[in-house]
């Protein structure tokens, strides 16, 4: 089987950020295997573990990016692709589409798997557009992932707010994975050091076959315009007085204030 | 201020973080708590790959360098004090030795299950009447045949509760004191050898801390480590080594109430604003930090050197001396900083005060570490 992860490497969201003037300040950022790709790279493993299967990453990005492709090889990948070009920054989930879709458009795979979003945009759009570019099947937020290698189909655990639900898709198809999926491997020291020795490609704007118009801001639909901060939160309201009286007051308060009741 | 770390020790740094984040912070309290030796973790802290560091990988380690070593005892330690000595030990102490003075039939034998965690070291050198003065060890190993026979006792031996193998140090020339010590390593569950748990530490609380009692324990010439009264000079060069450990193990712990100090600072209120608006804690909080910070530097340093091959006796007491006094002092004001809150269980920092003043104590305390440096500045 062949076995297709696409990862991004995005700003720690545990770390404090900073804006200043509606721009995000990136520079002392501390970025890492997104959280939902790493949940895809260890779905994909777990598969390899009982399927004969080879696990490659792929990875669009500046050049630290290859510290999440590292990472994904030191928990078990096989191999990755670094697709690393100036030219890409600023593009949107339609740019980073084209781009992998023309990564893919000439490679043979059994299905691709994603995060269904990343921690840093939260748009959970690039899987679905490169679906449909490559005109292939498309399952999103998977639990669960089962293989069916004779068969050549997938079967995925869908979790909705109203439960579960079972899908089956052939190869070969797209599945962005949830990381209530897995709780992704911790790489170990030997799989740090072999790590280094798996083989990483890097692929630039002209390797790919694409002009800069297609990619970067040029090659987006869609353009962020300023960042801000949620607004800080409020402070509570401490009722006070017997409980009827409490009572009495939370009530108006959620009739008459907050509107639920 | 950090020395930059190259990609696989920023990998190393984040997998040991994320490890200590999952497996050990939860069971951290628990431990201290029940003083239970964590025999559950050991399989995952061997398939880590943290039981053999600076093992090489034909002896079952991971074959990395020192300063990978304190990164992985540095976060360790971060939360739990007991978890990060009983990998110190099994490294610095037990494979540490047989690494650098075995024969390679020692090393097969002894040191391949060390180093991956297949089996528990320790480090017996300690006697009740004799710490920092262990030329004034009793116990004694006499010559018969093909065999040693060793009678005597140590004290305060981590994880010898759960060992299987022991570095132990007997008197092998009295008269000679330093000059008359042989090194062996002793299989812990043959006959003669017995173990009596220590209870009651102020700190580290589940780290199998034991007396050992040999009893006509039979030793074969084979399991001597290194020459027949040139034992010193391994016991020495053994704890020059695991004060690098027992420094980053001060960082961590540091470190751990420097953050707990910070979070708690920034929302615990008092007089309408978070005690972090205050300059007194403010001022406790930068004095924390320039500490470990200066610490951790010191610790590196002596790591760097080591990895060079080059001699790091000295910059390893000073991390050492540096590194404990810090977490002393560091615990202490964490304590402070959380007023009433400190010194109850309910809030970690009073288990990192506890936890931190043995650092200043074992594997050579503090004024042992100046006797050492003050030699290297006299001459």
């Amino acid at each position: 089987m062949k076995i297709y992860v696409c990862c991004k490497h995005v700003p720690d969201v545990a770390m404090p950020f900073q804006i200043k003037e509606g721009r995000l300040l990136s520079e002392d950022l501390n970025y890492v295997l997104n959280a939902y790709d790493a949940s895809s790279v260890e779905a994909a493993l777990v598969l390899k573990e009982t399927h004969e299967a080879e696990v490659s990453l792929v990875l669009i990005g500046p050049d630290k990016g290859k510290e999440a492709l590292r990472k994904g090889l030191a928990m078990g990948a096989d191999n990755a692709y670094h697709i690393c070009d100036a030219a890409f920054e600023g593009s949107d989930s339609h740019a980073y589409a084209q781009i992998l879709f023309q990564f893919f458009s000439d490679r043979e795979y059994d299905f691709i798997l994603c995060g269904k979003q990343s921690q840093d945009m939260d748009m959970g759009l690039t899987g679905g557009m490169l679906a449909q570019k490559l005109s292939i099947p498309y399952v999103t937020n998977a639990v669960g992932l089962e293989v069916d290698s004779e068969a050549k189909s997938l079967t995925v655990k869908r979790q909705g707010d109203l439960g579960a639900e079972m899908v089956q898709t052939p190869f070969p198809s797209i599945v962005t994975c949830s990381n209530d999926m897995n709780d992704p491997r911790i790489p170990s020291l030997k799989g740090i050091m072999t790590s280094k020795k798996k083989p990483m490609e890097v692929i630039d704007l002209a390797g790919l076959g694409l002009e800069e118009s297609q990619v970067g801001s040029s090659g987006s639909s869609s353009a962020i315009v300023s960042w801000s901060l949620p607004p800080e939160r409020q402070a509570g309201l401490k009722l006070e007085g017997d409980p009827e009286e409490i009572v009495t007051q939370l009530m108006e308060k959620l009739t008459t204030e907050a509107k639920v009741l | 201020m950090r020395i930059e770390l190259n990609e696989d020790q920023k990998l190393i740094q984040e997998s040991a973080a994320d490890f200590a984040i999952k497996h050990v912070k939860p069971i951290a309290a628990e431990l201290d708590e029940t003083q239970e030796f964590p025999v559950a973790l050991l399989p995952k802290l061997a398939e880590m790959g943290f039981m053999g560091i600076a093992v090489p990988e034909e002896y079952g380690g991971a074959g990395l360098d020192y300063v990978s070593y304190v990164l992985v005892m540095e976060e360790l330690a971060r939360y739990c004090g007991t978890t990060s000595v009983i990998v110190s030990v099994n490294n610095s102490l037990a494979c540490e030795p047989i690494l650098t003075y075995g024969t390679e039939e020692q090393k097969q034998e002894f040191l391949t299950p060390l180093a991956s965690g297949e089996k528990l070291g320790c480090f017996a050198l300690t006697e009740p009447n004799s710490g920092s003065d262990c030329g004034s060890m009793k116990t004694y190993a006499k010559r018969e045949g093909e065999d040693w026979i060793l009678n005597g006792a140590k004290i305060f031996i981590t994880c010898a509760t759960n060992a299987q193998t022991a570095i132990v140090f007997t008197s092998t020339n009295p008269s000679q004191g330093n000059r008359g010590i042989t090194a062996f390593i002793v299989d812990m569950d043959q006959p003669g050898v017995s173990v009596k748990t220590m209870h009651g530490k102020m700190g580290i609380r589940a780290s199998g801390l034991a007396e050992i009692v040999f009893e006509d324990v039979k030793v074969p010439d084979s399991n001597r480590l290194g020459e027949v009264d040139k034992g010193f000079k391994i016991a020495m060069t053994t704890l020059n080594a695991g004060r690098i450990g027992i420094a980053a193990q001060a960082v961590g712990i540091s470190r751990g109430a420097m953050e707990e100090s910070i979070q708690y600072s920034s929302e615990r209120q008092q007089f309408g604003k978070p005690i972090g608006k205050f300059q007194a804690i403010q001022f406790f909080l930068a004095d924390m930090a320039v500490r470990i910070d200066a610490s951790r530097l010191l610790t590196l340093k002596a790591c760097t050197l080591k990895d060079k091959g080059e001699n790091y006796n000295n910059l390893s007491a000073m991390a050492k001396l540096l590194a404990g006094e810090t977490a002393t002092w560091v615990t202490n004001k964490a304590v402070q900083v959380h007023g009433g809150y400190g010194y109850i269980k309910e809030y970690n920092v009073e288990r990192y005060f506890r936890d931190a003043r043995i650092t200043e104590i074992y594997e050579g305390t503090s004024e042992i570490q100046k006797v050492v440096i003050s030699r290297e500045l006299l001459g």
